[in-house]
Order: C-alpha cells, then structure tokens, then sequence
C-alpha cells in the first residue's frame, strides 16, 4: 500500500515536470473524450427523435391486426371484433392510452390531381397524445368526433392537390366485396409534420364516417396502445395479448417497424466503433507521450532499479503515471461535453440541410440526449485501452538493465 | 360521372324526343332518359389530339339500359381487340396482348381510358347525375332553330365529384351542346362540347364531342359517330367477362 502511495505520489509529480507536454496531452484527451460524448448525444438525440416521430406516425407502441393485415393493408383484412366489444375489453383493463382506427389505401382526387394515400378513419377524442396530427393544425381544425365529415389532409400534399380548407375533393377507395367505394368531402383542415412523407400521404376522417363509406359496419383495421415509454414494451404488449386471445396478431412497434427497431442495437453498436476510432487518434499521442517520458529518464529510471526498485514499481510507476493523465482529461472532457450539451437541450436548428435530414426521417430541430450509459461508456473506453496503450513503454521502462541504463548518455 | 351520362350520351346516342321540360332538374333528367332503357349499337371513332402526335381508334360500342355496355377496339390492328366493359359501377378491360381481364381499380379510375382525355371514371361511372346534383335553370337561347337550355347543376356536398359546378346546355330535342366543368373556384377546367349535331340512325344525336381542357385547347379527343342502330337485340351473353375476352359478335 505504501509502495503504490510512493509510487502514485512519484508519478503524479513526474507529470508536472515536463508540464507543457503534459497540459497539451491533457487538451488532446478532453477534446476526444468531449468528441465521443458531444457527438454519441447528437446521435443519440436523432435516433430518439427519429423513433418518437416514427411512432407518432405508425403510430402506437402496440398495435392489434388481423394477421393478413400487415402483408395486405386492404379493407378485407379487418379486426374479427367489433369496436365496441374492443372498447369494453379496454375498459376492463388500466391502459389508458388507446386507439382503433380504419386505415385503407385510398385515392384522393381534386380538379387537378389525384394521388395515393392512405385514408385513416379516426376518434379524434382517442388520438390524443397517440399521433401526432391534432398538435400540429397548420389551418383549419381538426376533426370533431368520429362522425365528422370533413377531412385532414397535410399541407403539402394540400398544394399538390391545388386544393385548400373549405374545398371539396373525392376520396376513393373499395369496400370489402371489391366494389367502388367513393366520397366527397369536404377538407377541414391542414396539418404540419415533421416529415413531407407524412404530409404526403396520410389522410384522416372520421372513424364512422369511412365506416359507412366501406360498408364495415363497426369493424376496425387497427388499434393502437401506447405505453410510458417505448424502450420497454414487452409488458404492455404481452398485457394488449390477453386482451385479444383470438386470430389479432398483436405487435409491438420494434417489430411493426423493423427499420426502426434495429435502430436502437444499430446505433449501440455504432456509438462503441465511434468511440473507439476516436480513442485510436487518441491513442498514438498517448503512447508518445508516455514513451518520450520514459525515454527522458533512462538514467533516472536506472538509478532507481539500482538503489533497488523492483521492475514490477517501474511498470506501475508508468502506468499510473498514464492513467493520472486520463483522469484529468476525462474529468475535463465531461465538463466540457456536459458544459456544452446543456444549453444545446432546447434543440439545434439544422434547417440549412433539411431535405438531405428529411431524406433520413430524421426531422430538422436536433436535441442532443447525454445518456448516463454513453458517458460511462466513454469514460471505461478510454480509461480501459489507455491502460492497455500505457503497458508497452511501461514494461519496456522495466526490462532496463540497471548499469546500462545509468550509463547510457 | 356525369361526364359519362354525357359521354355516353355522345357515343350510344341518345334521341331526341320533345320533352317540354318545365324545370333544370326535369331537363337533364329527360336527356338522359333518352338513352336509358334502351338498347343501341354504334360504330365510332376516336381521335387523340395532341400538338405533335395524333392517333385515331375505330370502335364498336353496345349498350343496354344505363348499367350496361361494351366498347371494342377495332383498328388500328395493333390495339384490335382491346375493350372495355362496363356493368354497373364495375369497369374491366381486357388486352390480347396480355391475354388478361382487368378489373380496373378504385386506384386507377382517374387515370386516362384507353389514352384519351377521358378517365376511366368518366366512362364507367353511370351514376345517375339527376340525383347527385342540385340543378338550376339559368336560361335559355335560340341556337339553329332550337331552344337550348342552360342548365347549372352543383353535386351534392357528398357527392363523389370534385367539381364546384357544371353548366349544361341542352337543346330542346334533348341533344347536348356542351357541358363545361368549373372548379370550385368558379375557373373552368375543362370543356366537353358537340362539334357537330346530325342525324345518324334516324336520330338526332351529337354526331363530334370533344372534350378538351382549358389549360391546354390544343390537346383534346374528339368522338364521332359513323353510325348507329336502335332497339336493336342484345344476345344473352355480351356484356359478359367472356365476351369481352373472346368475341362472338
């Protein structure tokens, strides 16, 4: 104990001789350890955001289909139970947050254009806190209840219609035996999404409304739960299970969305490679510094194994003396990085490179996310592979013949 | 689907008797009653329009009634055979080249029939234009001889139309002179007027239609009817799938 209390004591003043060196080595490890933590929160806050946005506009963290449904959207494969017996069995249960919806391919047509969407017949009242239209109303208003017969279509696919609030455009669609299903409604409203795709193509109207268009009587294509928080699922979805024991396929949204559940794994994956490719550029100043120190002090180094240091206290001298830089340069690099995330929490406004953003689904305000994990894994990368970097000037300072090395000018 | 009340009046005629029509609504619903219920067979052709190409299909057509009818490419030989049939609001088509019967979708019933100015929602649907519309007579003039009728018809707020209005002219021998479609910012779109009005079969009938858009005049398809029988009999098996795959006629 005493030992490594000299030899601690023995390398952190071998630091500050030569302090110059030490404060640049210093500066190079803050900027890397800011480098992993600042980047891995940017990340870290678009993969977050791109999920949340992409579950508002699945949207729910566990859905109930038919099992056809998912492989053939059409209006046939709909849910084998009524919507009110899907709301009594809600009812039974504590989920709060539900929703059962109509969801059909459709056309929607104006004087001058038509396109292809996809045509959710909704409860307005239930959306709420579940997708995402109702919060962002760019004109008009959004729908009522669920007899409503008007309908929300997204702004941009509102201009490529050349249509606007308070005009009438067709909606067209089949019913269950193949027949022409079509309506016109009027449009009531205009929302603002985060992703043009969404604005494109997705279409809501009241649930009973479009189940009176298709000729379904009380029957839903879909319904949606949301949980607390979508990192964890498996209870609510195994809960939403019980609820339909019969032919439902019930789905959480990793699943639902492979794309974006691989994300989270993809992305662990990527902030480790990130860090350690960081931790490589870092690595090589390190390993220079540590060797130019040993290389100082040969004579030093010899006069200590001749008064009878023992090999093993040089090693250790060394590799303290290393791991001594690394912890003040992780202290400073997780100042820094949390210094500047914090007033970077309110979001970062990208909007210069949107439509190449966009493209990504990833949406056009950034908000960087420090997770506790990250930090720690930053820190253990660089505490753990500076270790092993500082081993080799460090047995090589301990293999040195003593009378050589004292001799040695 | 009114366009195709009136396209169909255009291609399987309808004839003029003399109905006195007192209001809008009696009007248009006399002119189509002209070709509703009976049975008629026509030879036709279409012309395509456009600045730097123009193409030309001879056609036969059958109807029966307002639910009813069948349209056969008869030349160019590279299109012969090609058809369409029409039974209720159902649309199939069928190609030789393909060998496949086609029942056209919800999805593709705004797009072009056979590449005319007319989708194929303008010819299949036979929806009955006097009960999805509000009509109002706005006036009337003297045009050869015949009093012609102008006639304001507004869909219904649920009507499956994306108009905001249509005015009709009718003569008073119930012949169409041209139905115009305006948005529903009073602009008018597009324009389905009879070039020609003549007799043909012994009837009174828009012998050219021609349907443009306002945007652009110069592309537009023209109709016209080179002859045509009435109250003629229809076998058993014309408006069927198979009929339209292997014709007998």
């Amino acid at each position: 104990m005493r030992l490594l209390q000299t030899v601690s004591k023995l390398a952190w003043r071998n630091l500050w001789r030569n302090h110059r060196r030490t404060i640049i080595m210093v500066g190079a490890i803050t900027l890397g350890v800011w480098a992993m933590i600042f980047m891995t929160a940017l990340i870290r806050g678009m993969v977050d955001n791109m999920i949340t946005d992409g579950l508002r506009a699945l949207p729910g963290h566990v859905q109930v289909h038919h099992p056809a449904f998912r492989d053939d959207p059409s209006v046939e494969n709909l849910i084998g139970v009524s919507d009110a017996e899907i709301r009594r069995r809600f009812e039974s249960t504590d989920i709060e947050s539900w929703a059962s919806r109509v969801k059909v391919p459709a056309v929607i047509t104006s004087e001058r254009e038509s396109r292809g969407i996809v045509l959710f017949g909704i409860d307005p009242a239930r959306e709420v806190g579940i997708s995402f239209v109702a919060d962002d109303m760019s004109d008009g208003r959004f729908l009522e209840d669920e007899s409503d017969s008007g309908i929300v279509i997204g702004a941009k696919l509102a201009d490529t219609l050349e249509t606007e609030v308070g005009k009438r455009v067709v909606l067209m669609s089949q019913d269950p035996d193949n027949e022409v299903a079509d309506r016109g409604f009027r449009v009531v409203g205009l929302f603002d999404a985060s992703l043009d795709a969404f604005e494109e193509t997705m279409v809501f109207a009241g649930k009973e409304t479009l189940q009176r268009m298709l000729k379904i009587g009380d029957a839903v294509s879909e319904v949606a739960v949301q949980g607390d928080d979508y990192r964890d699922v498996t209870a609510l979805t195994d809960e939403v299970r019980q609820l339909f024991s019969g032919n439902e396929e019930v789905l959480p949204w990793a699943e639902l969305d492979s794309y974006l559940g691989s994300m989270l794994d993809v992305m662990d994956g990527f902030v480790l490679v990130w860090m350690v490719v960081i931790f490589m550029a870092l690595s090589f100043g390190l390993v220079n510094t540590l060797v130019m120190a040993v290389f100082e002090r040969v004579r030093e180094i010899g006069l200590m194994m001749a008064l009878g240091m023992r090999p093993g206290s040089i090693l250790a001298q060394i590799v303290v003396e290393s791991i001594l830089l690394l912890l003040v340069g992780l202290l400073f690099g997780n100042l820094i990085a949390y210094a500047s995330i914090e007033p970077l929490k309110t979001g970062i406004d990208v909007s210069i490179v949107a439509e190449g953003m966009e493209m990504m689904g990833v949406s056009t305000v950034l908000y960087p996310k420090m997770m506790l994990k990250d930090v720690l894994l930053a820190n253990a990368v660089v505490l753990v592979l500076g270790f092993l970097a500082s081993l080799s000037p460090a047995w090589r300072a301990s293999r040195y013949e003593p009378i050589e090395a004292i001799t040695k000018v | 689907m009114t366009n195709i009340t009136w396209l169909s009046t255009a291609i399987f005629f309808c004839v003029g008797s003399h109905a006195h029509a007192q209001d809008a609504r009696e009007i248009v619903k006399a002119a189509i009653d002209h070709w509703r219920g009976t049975s008629s067979y026509s030879e036709m052709t279409m012309t395509i329009h456009r600045p730097d190409w123009e193409r030309a299909m001879s056609m036969r057509g059958w109807t029966e009634g307002e639910k009813k009818s069948l349209v056969r490419v008869m030349a160019p030989a590279r299109d012969k055979n090609n058809g369409t049939l029409m039974i209720d609001n159902n649309m199939w088509t069928y190609s030789p080249k393909v060998n496949r019967v086609i029942k056209v979708p919800s999805s593709m019933m705004n797009q072009s029939w056979m590449g005319s100015d007319f989708s194929n929602k303008d010819v299949s649907r036979a929806d009955d234009i006097v009960d999805q519309y509000d009509h109002v007579l706005l006036g009337q003039s003297e045009m050869d001889g015949h009093v012609v009728y102008e006639v304001e018809s507004v869909p219904h707020e649920e009507a499956a139309v994306v108009w905001g209005r249509e005015v009709l002219r009718i003569r008073d021998d119930n012949v169409l002179v041209d139905q115009k479609f305006y948005d529903q910012d009073g602009e008018l779109v597009k324009t389905l007027a009879s070039l020609e009005i003549g007799d043909v079969g012994g009837r009174t009938i828009a012998i050219r239609q021609r349907m443009f858009k306002e945007e652009a005049p110069e592309e537009w398809t023209e109709i016209l009817v080179s002859d045509a029988q009435y109250n003629i009999e229809i076998g058993e098996g014309l408006f069927t799938l198979s009929n339209l795959r292997n014709p007998r006629d």
